[in-house]
C-alpha cells in the first residue's frame, strides 16, 4: 500500500468524518472513519502502516478537534500496531473476522484515548458507554461496508464494461473480423 | 515504532506545560487553515447538491405554502403594528427614566462548514477566521440562544467554535425570573447542560428561562441559554439543576459572531 494511497485514505476519511458524517448520523456522530481507515490499513500493511495511518489520521484528526494534538494521533498508532500484529498472529480472512477486529480496536482505541486524557485533564472529552458502544457497532458495520465496496467495486468493473469488450473481441475473433 | 510513540507524548507534554487551552501553535493553526479551506470547498458543493433537491421537492408544494404565507403575513402585520406601538412607548419610558441605552451588539454572519473530526468533542468549524477579525473567546450565537465561543487560533478564513454542550464548556449564567446566578456547564449527558452554584435557597422551577449573565467575559447578557428541565435539592449548598438548550446543536447552519465585549441585549428581556 502506498504512502500517497494511504494519505488520500487518511484525507477522504477526515473530510467525510467532518462534512458527511453529522448528516448520516443526524448530528450525534458515533463514528470514527479515521479508526476505521486504521484499522483496515493495518489489516492489510501490517504493524508499520498501522502505525503511520494511525499518527497521520490521528495527529490531523486532533488538530481539527478541540483537544489536546497528539492524544488522539497516539491512541490510533498503538491500535494500529496492535492490529498489525494481530494480523500477523492469526488469519483474519472473512468479513466477520474484520467486523470482530474493528470493534476490539474501537473500545482499545477509546481505552487510551480516555485513559490520556484522565492523566491530563481533570473535565476531559464527553465519556459515555452507551457513545463507545455505538460507536463500537456503527465502526464494525462501516468498516464491512467498506471492505466490500473495496472487493466489490473492482470486481464489477472487470466483470462490466471490460468483460463486454472481451467477449466480443473474442467474438469478432471468431468470425474473422478485425 | 518508540520514536514515533515518544514523539507523540513529547509533543502532548509540551502542551500541557503550555495551556491554557486557548492557545495555539502555528503549525497547529496552518495545519487548521488548509484543512479548513478542503472543508469549506466540500461544505459549498454538499450545499450545492441540497439546494438542488430541496429546491426541486419544495417547488412542488409551494402554491398551497405561498396561501398559508400569505394568511400568515396578514397575521404578523396587524401584530407588528402592535410590537411598533409598543417600542415607541417603552422608548418614551426609557428617556423619561433616563435609563442608560443599549448598544446593539456588533454581529458577523458565518457559516457551519463542518463538525469535530472526534466524536468526543463538541466543537463546530466555521467559515470565518482571523481576515474577519475573529479571535479567541468571542462569542457565537444563533437566533435561537447561544451557540459557544471561539477557541483556538484561528485560520484566516475559517475558525473553531467551542459549543456550550462541550464538557470543557462554561458560561455565566441567571434564571431570568428570579435573577439567580450560576454556571452553566456541559454535561456527560450529551445534550443537556448542568446549572450548577444555584444555591438550595434560590427558587427554581422546571421551565424556568437561563440567560447569559454577562459576568465572564465572554458571552453578552441577556442571551437565551435553555430552560430548567430538572431541579432537585443538593446534598451541599447548591441545587442540582438540568438544563435544556434552546439551540438545536446538530442541526445548525449559519451562526453569528458577536464581534464587540460583552454587549448587552437591547432591553435584556430573555425569551418572550
Amino acid at each position: 500500500m502506498s504512502a500517497i494511497r494511504i494519505g488520500f485514505t487518511i484525507a477522504l476519511a477526515l473530510m467525510a468524518q467532518t462534512t458527511l458524517a453529522r448528516f448520516l448520523v443526524d448530528g450525534d456522530t458515533h463514528v470514527d472513519l479515521v479508526l476505521v481507515t486504521v484499522v483496515l490499513a493495518a489489516l492489510s500493511g501490517g504493524s508499520i502502516v498501522g502505525l503511520w495511518t494511525g499518527t497521520v489520521g490521528g495527529l490531523f484528526q486532533d488538530v481539527l478537534s478541540g483537544g489536546i494534538v497528539g492524544v488522539s494521533g497516539l491512541a490510533k498508532s498503538i491500535v494500529g500496531v496492535l492490529v498489525g500484529v494481530v494480523v500477523a498472529q492469526f488469519v483474519v480472512s472473512t468479513v466477520w473476522h474484520r467486523a470482530v477486529i474493528l470493534a476490539l480496536a474501537t473500545i482499545a482505541h477509546a481505552l487510551f484515548f480516555f485513559g490520556v486524557y484522565a492523566f491530563l485533564e481533570p473535565v476531559g472529552p464527553i465519556f459515555s458507554v452507551a457513545g463507545i458502544l455505538a460507536q463500537v457497532i456503527t465502526n464494525a458495520i462501516v468498516g464491512i461496508v467498506a471492505v466490500a465496496l473495496i472487493n466489490f467495486v473492482p470486481t464489477v468493473i472487470e466483470r462490466g464494461p471490460f468483460r463486454r469488450a472481451s467477449l466480443s473481441r473474442r467474438w469478432n475473433a471468431d468470425r474473422g473480423v478485425r | 515504532m518508540l520514536a514515533v510513540i515518544l514523539g507523540h507524548v513529547l509533543l502532548i507534554s509540551a502542551q500541557v506545560n503550555a495551556r491554557p487551552s486557548s492557545n495555539s501553535s502555528a503549525l497547529e493553526t496552518a495545519t487548521f487553515g488548509v484543512l479548513s479551506e478542503a472543508q469549506r470547498v466540500i461544505t459549498a458543493s454538499l450545499d450545492n447538491v441540497r439546494a438542488v433537491w430541496t429546491g426541486y421537492v419544495e417547488l412542488r408544494a409551494v402554491r398551497s405554502e405561498n396561501e398559508a404565507l400569505r394568511h400568515d403575513i396578514a397575521g404578523l402585520e396587524f401584530e407588528l403594528q402592535q410590537q411598533r406601538a409598543l417600542a415607541e412607548e417603552t422608548h418614551k419610558l426609557q428617556q423619561l427614566l433616563e435609563l442608560r441605552e443599549h448598544v446593539e451588539p456588533e454581529t458577523l454572519s458565518a457559516r457551519v462548514i463542518a463538525a469535530d473530526a472526534t466524536p468526543w468533542f463538541r466543537t463546530l468549524t466555521i467559515d470565518r477566521g482571523a481576515s474577519d477579525g475573529i479571535r479567541s473567546d468571542l462569542a457565537v450565537i444563533a437566533p435561537k440562544g447561544v451557540v459557544g465561543r471561539v477557541i483556538g487560533l484561528p485560520g484566516p478564513r475559517a475558525a473553531k467554535v467551542q459549543l456550550l454542550i462541550d464538557r470543557n464548556a462554561a458560561a455565566g449564567a441567571l434564571i431570568e425570573r428570579t435573577r439567580a446566578v450560576g454556571v452553566v456547564m456541559g454535561s456527560d449527558d450529551e445534550s443537556t447542560l448542568r446549572l450548577e452554584y444555584v444555591s438550595n435557597l434560590e427558587d427554581v422551577k422546571v421551565g424556568d428561562v437561563v440567560v447569559t449573565a454577562g459576568i465572564d467575559g465572554i458571552y453578552p447578557k441577556g442571551f437565551v441559554i435553555g430552560t430548567v428541565d430538572h431541579v432537585e435539592l443538593g446534598s451541599g449548598l447548591y441545587k442540582g439543576i438540568r438544563v435544556d438548550p434552546v439551540v438545536e446543536f446538530s442541526q445548525l447552519e449559519d451562526v453569528l459572531v458577536v464581534m464587540t465585549d460583552q454587549p448587552t441585549v437591547p432591553g435584556f428581556t430573555g425569551m418572550e
